[in-house]
């Protein structure tokens, strides 16, 4: 093996790295290993004046490997790889030690935090002799994008994209575009008409040539990687259907939600009780103009209660985000058409995060909303009114603000009903390969910094399909969506990493054992050949088929058998 | 039991001026904030909860609005502008109506034309009764003598028919209070206990130590200035009316008390007039018609009796007279109506507010310390 002139530089990271390990320590060591030509340990790599000397030693030192003792790779790999392509390095001679992470931050003891921060700039090193040059490749990217979902989400996305001139298929289950939206009266903070926020843009869709609209339709397939899948349309109940092959680059899912069915919740009495409605319900009430009890008339006590389904150990812990401020949003809707009603809002905690919503909770309390505050866990309980009372419920609800337990009339309920993820929101998962929570929402890569993208390339999301999310919310997902899409197409093709898989077609059985394990669709088995074959702008270079090969065929660039053993070999 | 709650009860204190106790979500922060707050009675948050949710007899029940003094700390530090402290002096308004039985109280709390109707149909009444009477048993040329238009002893008299009547009125609303919040609430206390910490009535009423609590001390001095002033004047007149009314020599002794009293009068009645204008501070921010009538009504009866007064010394009898009974439409009116229906009553509410509380806060320590080793006896 010819001779290696390999770089350590570690870092102190401030103090981060600097007040557990001795850096210094640990760049003297390993300039004793094999191979290394310079080791030097300063206060913050990642910074210019750290790039700059690796850079500087890369050229004069004529290092050909470096090994950046450091945070995770995570956060830095791809800023160290840049330093080495600046210095005209093949950037994958690049290996990472992460002594932040897996060293100083989780340790007590500098002696042995030193020790270990040693042995993992030492493996770094026995790995990195191995690393092998790789080339990064490009594939097309096809500009049109299929959007699942007619809802607020999935129509702005369409149009965002067809605004920029871009082909889009808009399909929707429903024989009509709006999703839950359109099923709203008006809007919390602000009290805009729903209707006029979807109409205007539903018009819209319809005069753009670029959206080509499928109602009645169902996505039946997604086959293919980022920039180039091919969607199979169903369109049509029964009887009637057609089918539509379409080629597109990019997939949005705006899926959205489905309501929680408050009959799961018996205490309540929904479907027992006439007047308990679901705030769906009571939205075709507003809609219509019309609130009156099942006998026709106006109610005179209006109670809302919040948290159906939401919130509860028993159905979902989490959240649903909107119903508080649509429950506020009730509150003067029927303050509005009823004027001489009495309102009462049951809530457990008033989650009023969103912009001008503070506001809006100020003025549901100053128009004489009665709120009222029951537990988590101890719901309200309504029951029929006898003859005696003025009413047609009552509501017994024990009240935390004072402590007291009353009971309030109603003759008419409305049940806060949370979001859950749709029924067959999986079988939406399993076919654009992207991955639910444990309540069903599908999941984005990263909650805070790539919040509409998933872990398949060319898959997104935007939307209640996420996480419960009001319409604000819901919009700027889909606007994000179209953004990340409209960056691929501007630059017409796609960047694939060259860190992946490969099959070796003359070792490969055509057992199809790796076709089943990979979690991310990426194996193909060619049936003429009969041999598998990574897709490479699909493999995440997981290692799954490697590890199972059974021929030993598959080999993943950047983590041969050769690098992970030297690896080994040296943290030993 | 659940208290069944009572939706209309905040539209029924918005007329006592309680309206923007919607506002408050009970952060807490005005009985933080209360230098009177302690356990076990932790106000105003939670007497402004039982407003919010209609819970009519607790509030009834309730000795707190009367421990407040308005210093106006809670409303500063409110970030809702609930205005806690206003809402407190509405609840003592809506308290005062409700320990009336007449219902006049009620009335004149919501509709100040009906309270200035009465004032006004009161003085008429009053004034057209002592002039028949002067005419008929004196000449109005003089104002003391044989001849004296409206003689000490008639008018003297007069009061204490009038004193009996509003004592038996207001004994009355007290014993309704007491009921309310002592008689049938579930803490017992016993007789003794009455008769131990009777002390602590007198104490209150002349004090008003409690007041002195607040941060601020000058609302307490004014307070103190014109009830002091008020009660001098009260018993002057009860006890000592013919010392004044009579001639030619002056008997110092009453007569210096006198000037006292009317100073102390007009100058607080005058004080709280022109902070109530210029809303100079927290409590006076928001005044209900009662306030003003009654402020009014204090400075015009003091003015005319100081006036009254001055014009006999000076020797004019007639324009004394003519004083005198302008004097009288005022005083008659305001006693008769204020002292058992409206502002002037807590007088009497509020030391007895002091001197219940004492016993309920001793009688519920008393039982949670009894309850304690139980608790502890479980835990175990």
């Amino acid at each position: 093996m010819e001779e290696r002139r390999i770089g350590v530089y570690v870092c102190n990271c401030g103090t981060n790295i600097a007040k557990m390990v001795d850096c210094e320590a640990v760049a003297r060591e390993a300039e004793q290993l094999p191979g290394v030509v310079a080791a030097r340990s300063y206060k913050y790599m990642c910074s210019n004046p750290g790039q700059e000397m690796i850079q500087q030693d890369i050229r004069d030192l004529k290092l050909d490997r470096v090994v950046v003792a450091a945070c995770s790779p995570r956060m830095h790999e791809l800023t160290f790889r840049g330093a080495l392509q600046g210095a005209g390095l093949n950037p994958y001679f690049l290996e990472m030690a992460n002594i932040r992470e897996q060293c100083s931050w989780v340790h007590e003891d500098a002696r042995a935090a030193t020790s270990k921060a040693a042995a993992l700039t030492r493996a770094a090193v026995k790995r990195v002799v191995f690393h092998e040059p790789l080339e990064k490749r490009y594939v097309d990217m096809c500009p049109a994008t299929l959007v699942i979902g007619g809802g607020v989400a999935g129509i702005t996305a369409a149009l965002e994209l067809a605004g920029a001139d871009q082909p889009v298929y808009l399909v929707e289950r429903e024989d009509h575009l709006g999703g839950n939206v359109a099923r709203v009266d008006l809007t919390a903070p602000y009290l805009d008409s729903a209707r006029d926020i979807l109409a205007e843009r539903i018009a819209r869709v319809r005069e753009n040539s670029n959206i080509r609209v499928l109602l009645e339709s169902e996505v039946q397939q997604v086959t293919g990687f980022v920039g180039n899948f091919t969607a199979t349309i169903r369109t049509g109940r029964d009887g009637e259907v057609a089918t539509t092959e379409a080629r597109i680059g990019s997939v949005i899912v705006c899926t959205g939600y489905q309501p929680f069915d408050a009959a799961r919740v018996q205490s309540y009495g929904y479907g027992w009780f006439p007047n308990v409605v679901t705030s769906f319900d009571f939205e075709r009430m507003l809609r219509s103009g019309r609130i009156v009890t099942d006998k026709g008339a106006p109610p005179r006590y209006v109670a809302i209660v919040h948290c159906i389904g939401s919130r509860s150990q028993e159905f979902h812990p989490y959240c649903s985000r909107v119903c508080c401020m649509t429950a506020l949003k009730y509150a003067h809707e029927a303050k509005s058409a009823l004027p001489e009603a009495y309102v009462y809002d049951l809530y457990i905690d008033m989650h009023a995060f969103g912009k001008g919503c503070e506001d809006f909770y100020r003025r549901s309390a100053e128009i004489k909303t009665i709120f009222l505050m029951y537990r988590k866990g101890s719901a309200p309980e309504i029951r029929q009114a006898g003859p005696k009372y003025d009413c047609e419920m009552l509501i017994r609800v024990n009240d935390q603000l004072s402590g007291e337990e009353v009971d309030i009339p109603a003759d008419l309920v409305v049940l806060m009903v949370g979001m859950e993820s749709r029924e067959d929101a999986g079988k939406v998962a399993r076919m654009v390969n992207i991955s639910q929570d444990k309540d069903g929402w599908f999941i984005e890569s990263h909650p805070k910094l790539d919040p509409v993208a998933t872990t398949t390339d060319g898959v997104f999301i935007a939307g209640a399909c996420q996480a419960p999310k009001d319409i604000t919310d819901s919009v700027a997902q889909a606007r994000a969506a179209a953004a990340r899409i409209l960056g691929k197409i501007a630059r017409g093709r796609i960047e694939v990493d060259a860190v992946f898989a490969e099959v070796d077609e003359e070792r490969c059985s055509g057992c199809r054992m790796c076709n089943e394990l990979c979690p991310y669709v990426a194996i193909e088995y060619d049936e003429t050949k009969k041999r598998s074959h990574v897709i490479s702008a699909l493999c995440k270079a997981c290692g799954t088929c490697v590890a199972s090969c059974p021929s030993g065929a598959i080999k993943a660039r950047h983590f041969t058998d050769q690098q992970i053993f030297a690896q080994i070999e040296g943290v030993l | 039991m659940a208290i069944l709650a009572n939706p209309r009860l905040v539209g029924e204190l918005e007329h006592y001026g309680a309206g923007d106790v919607v506002k408050c979500y009970h952060c807490g922060n005005c009985s933080a904030a209360c230098p009177f707050s302690k356990e076990p009675f932790i106000f105003p948050r939670k007497s402004m909860r039982y407003l919010q949710m209609g819970l009519e007899d607790k509030l009834r029940g309730n000795l707190e609005p009367w421990l407040c003094y308005y210093c106006g700390e809670c409303s500063e530090q409110c970030p809702r502008e609930a205005e806690p402290g206003e809402v407190m002096m509405s609840m003592r308004r809506w308290l005062t109506a409700q320990y009336d039985f007449t219902g006049i109280s009620k009335l004149f709390y919501k509709s100040w034309k009906a309270e200035l109707s009465a004032i006004v149909a009161v003085a008429l009444l009053t004034g057209l009764g002592f002039w028949w009477w002067g005419a008929t048993h004196g000449d109005i040329r003089h104002y003391d003598g044989p001849q004296a238009f409206l003689a000490s002893s008639f008018v003297h008299a007069f009061d204490w028919i009038m004193g009996g009547v509003l004592l038996a009125l207001l004994l009355t609303n007290c014993a309704r209070m007491w009921w309310f919040s002592m008689g049938r609430s579930r803490i017992n206390v016993p007789l003794t206990e009455y008769v131990r910490r009777a002390w602590l009535l007198p104490v209150h009423f002349l004090t008003q130590k409690r007041y002195r609590e607040c941060e601020k001390k000058r609302p307490w001095a004014v307070h103190l200035a014109l009830m002091l002033s008020y009660v001098t004047m009260l018993v002057l007149i009860m006890f000592f009316l013919h010392a004044f009314q009579e001639g030619p020599e002056i008997s110092w002794p009453h007569h210096s008390l006198g000037y006292l009293a009317t100073i102390g009068l007009i100058g607080a009645s005058v004080y709280a007039l022109r902070g109530r204008i210029r809303r100079s501070e927290t409590h006076y921010k928001h005044s209900h018609e009662t306030d003003w009538i009654f402020l009014i009504l204090l400075l015009y009866v003091a003015v005319t009796g100081i006036v009254q007064h001055a014009l006999h010394r000076f020797g004019a009898g007639h324009a004394a007279n003519i004083l005198y009974l302008a004097h009288m439409m005022g005083v008659v009116p305001m006693l008769v109506l204020e002292v058992p229906f409206s502002k002037w009553a807590h007088l009497a509410y509020r030391p007895l507010a002091m001197y219940f509380s004492e016993l309920q806060g001793a009688a519920i320590l008393a039982r949670e310390k009894s309850a304690a080793p139980a608790v502890r006896a479980r835990a175990a």
